[in-house]
């Protein structure tokens, strides 16, 4: 398997407190990976070293064996696309002009879009089914379009590997299907999946695999069977034992399969 | 599916078809505002007899040729230019702070432009062409250093909430005029400096010269040709500036691009206009109804349309009430203040964010 991404060494820390120290990890290709743990313990700084936009104090985040330090912002854009949690537009934007922001990585400075992005944008949409929004403005969405139209926008970027944070806050459980059955479909696009997910219900069945943070421990990484067991949440979350039955109750579906 | 896919290949990029129109309806505005304006006056100017003479059939007497070469239509070149301008460095600014309220003389950079323009009257007689190349130069470097001073004192955490950028362009741009005025006071010998001044106070278009309108032609053609390619940066920036730069763009670089770009623009309007308010503001604003807020599809738009828009305004303000003149500055400000009143109540839930 070819790794995608690789953390070596990885130390970051915001001011004196320090969020990852000696952190290695590998993404591989076709890997659909949850970020779990506590609020706080770094879920989205580790998706924003992935990107590129936060840079370790020591160690080394590698895109396709190339540090990502010595690439370009652009280049990294090309193989992998980041979807924020919030996003403010101060303009009404339609769906389709949002949506082409996508391409701002592959534009040259001058030249206009071309038949390849509106292709690429088509097909971003398509799979998202956000075609039909095209000419809807953005800002007048609800919040399970405008989640699937800010994943079209990073699937115009024709990426690799698709960074999500946090994708299923504020949805009804309706929509999470949804973005279950969306993201299920994206697996099988052949593109690779890092997200954080504070829903621990929706992990299984879906994800191959876990990465769990907790505040001041090493990041664990396992099989989602393995990672979503009470016992082992209990200490990453720093539960109290009398909570028990409500971790259960969060992880039912492992629960049930395995009755 | 397959009608909707085959619709999409044929559609022109961007639905151009409706800017094209749009386009075409503000050219031929354009050209017939021209024409009255040069015909308004103490001294009537028939249009057709105008549109005549344009075409080659010299059928002027000497003294309309005066009054047109000398007097009219410098103004109204000058009115175009400065309206141009004001309209683009307002789409800019508003791209750059993520807030259709900005415009440069709410955001201070036209206080800017002043301050560095009496600085340059006060050094050189502005009516020269050295002299004017100088006051145009600072007021350039006016509303550069305004402009970087209100967005390093607005911005909070990356971004710029509206109640910090309207309270940080009011004191700067305060600040700013008032020292013109007291440059005013220093002034010795109390001649065209002070005269130029007061206009500059004012909002008054000036009576130029073409050498000056030259200069001012060539700055707005810089800011503009500047423009074209940031555009498109803006649609993107609108996203945020994390969003933006995780798209590859380069922050840092299009936002200086674009302080000095604006700036520019800025200076050019100053240079002939002064002080004139919120026409960057109500231009961008009434396009973006029509056209929708992509600024590659605006920039042209709001060019020709800020022209237009200042050139009746000016023409207004100078035959409505002749023989006396009013001030542009006055009537834009009539105009623009409730405008602006009625976008900051639009924007109310975002005023304390």
């Amino acid at each position: 398997m070819i790794p995608l991404i690789e953390f070596a060494h990885v130390d970051f820390a915001y001011g004196d407190r320090k969020v990852f120290s000696d952190l290695d990890a590998t993404i591989f290709e076709n890997q659909c990976i949850a970020v779990v743990g506590p609020n706080g313990a770094g879920k989205t700084t580790l998706l924003r070293l992935t990107a590129g936009t936060l840079t370790p104090a020591s160690g080394e985040v590698h895109l396709k064996s190339r540090a990502l330090q010595s690439l370009k912002q652009r280049e990294i854009a090309r193989s992998l696309a980041f979807v924020p949690q919030n996003v403010e537009v101060p303009f009404s934007f339609t769906v389709e002009q949002f949506v082409e922001q996508g391409r701002t990585p592959f534009l040259k400075m001058f030249a206009g879009l071309c038949a390849a992005d509106y292709e690429a944008m088509r097909r971003a949409m398509e799979l998202t089914d956000t075609w039909s929004l095209r000419s809807r403005v953005f800002n007048q969405l609800s919040g399970g379009e405008r989640q699937r139209v800010k994943i079209a926008l990073g699937l115009a970027q024709q990426p690799q590997l698709l960074l999500l944070d946090e994708p299923m806050q504020h949805l009804d459980f309706g929509r999470q299907f949804e973005m279950i059955d969306l993201i299920d479909s994206l697996r099988r696009e052949g593109i690779t999946i890092l997200a954080s997910i504070h829903d621990l219900a929706l992990i299984e069945g879906t994800f191959s695999s876990v990465w769990l943070l907790s505040l001041g421990e090493p990041m664990r990484q396992g099989l989602p069977e393995d990672m979503l067991r009470p016992e082992v949440l209990e200490a990453a979350f720093n539960c109290a034992p009398r909570h028990r039955f409500r971790l259960l109750e969060r992880t039912q579906n492992r629960m049930e399969r395995a009755l | 599916m397959a009608r909707e896919v085959a619709e999409a290949r044929t559609r022109t990029p961007r639905g151009w078809g409706q800017e094209r129109w749009l386009l075409g309806l503000l050219a031929t505005s354009l050209v017939l505002a021209v024409l009255v304006a040069a015909g308004m006056g103490a001294v009537h100017v028939p249009v057709w007899l105008l549109a005549r003479s344009m075409t080659g059939g010299g059928s002027l007497t000497a003294d309309q040729r005066i009054i047109l070469f000398t007097i009219r239509l410098p103004r109204i070149v000058a009115s175009l230019l400065v309206g141009s301008a004001l309209s683009v460095s307002g789409l800019l600014f508003q791209g750059l702070f993520r807030n259709p309220l900005a415009d440069p003389y709410v955001i201070g950079s036209s206080g800017g432009a002043v301050l560095g323009a009496s600085i340059g009257v006060f050094l050189l007689p502005p009516v020269s062409v050295a002299g004017f190349g100088t006051t145009a130069l600072l007021a350039f470097a006016g509303a550069l250093g305004s402009i970087t001073l209100v967005y390093w004192l607005a911005r909070v955490d990356g971004r710029t909430p509206v109640v910090a950028l309207l309270l940080a362009g009011f004191a700067v741009s305060t600040m700013l005029s008032y020292s013109s005025y007291f440059l005013e006071v220093m002034d010795r010998d109390f001649g065209t400096g002070m005269r130029v001044l007061a206009s500059w106070l004012h909002g008054t278009i000036a009576q130029p010269a073409w050498p000056q309108l030259a200069i001012v032609a060539a700055m707005l053609a810089i800011g503009l040709a500047g423009s074209v390619p940031l555009a498109r940066n803006l649609n993107t920036l609108a996203l945020g500036e994390e969003y933006a730069t995780h798209l590859g763009l380069s922050v840092q670089q299009i936002r200086i691009a674009v302080i000095v770009i604006g700036s520019i623009l800025t200076a050019a309007a100053v240079a002939l206009g002064g002080l004139i308010s919120f026409v960057g503001l109500i231009i961008p604003h009434m396009l973006r109804m029509v056209l929708g807020p992509d600024h590659v599809r605006l920039l042209p738009a709001t060019a020709l349309a800020g022209a237009i828009f200042l050139l009746v305004a000016d023409t207004v303000a100078r035959t409505a009430i002749a023989p006396a003149e009013l001030p542009v500055g006055v009537l834009t400000a009539f105009i623009g203040g409730p405008f602006f009143l009625y976008l900051l109540r639009k924007t109310k839930q975002g005023v304390m964010s």
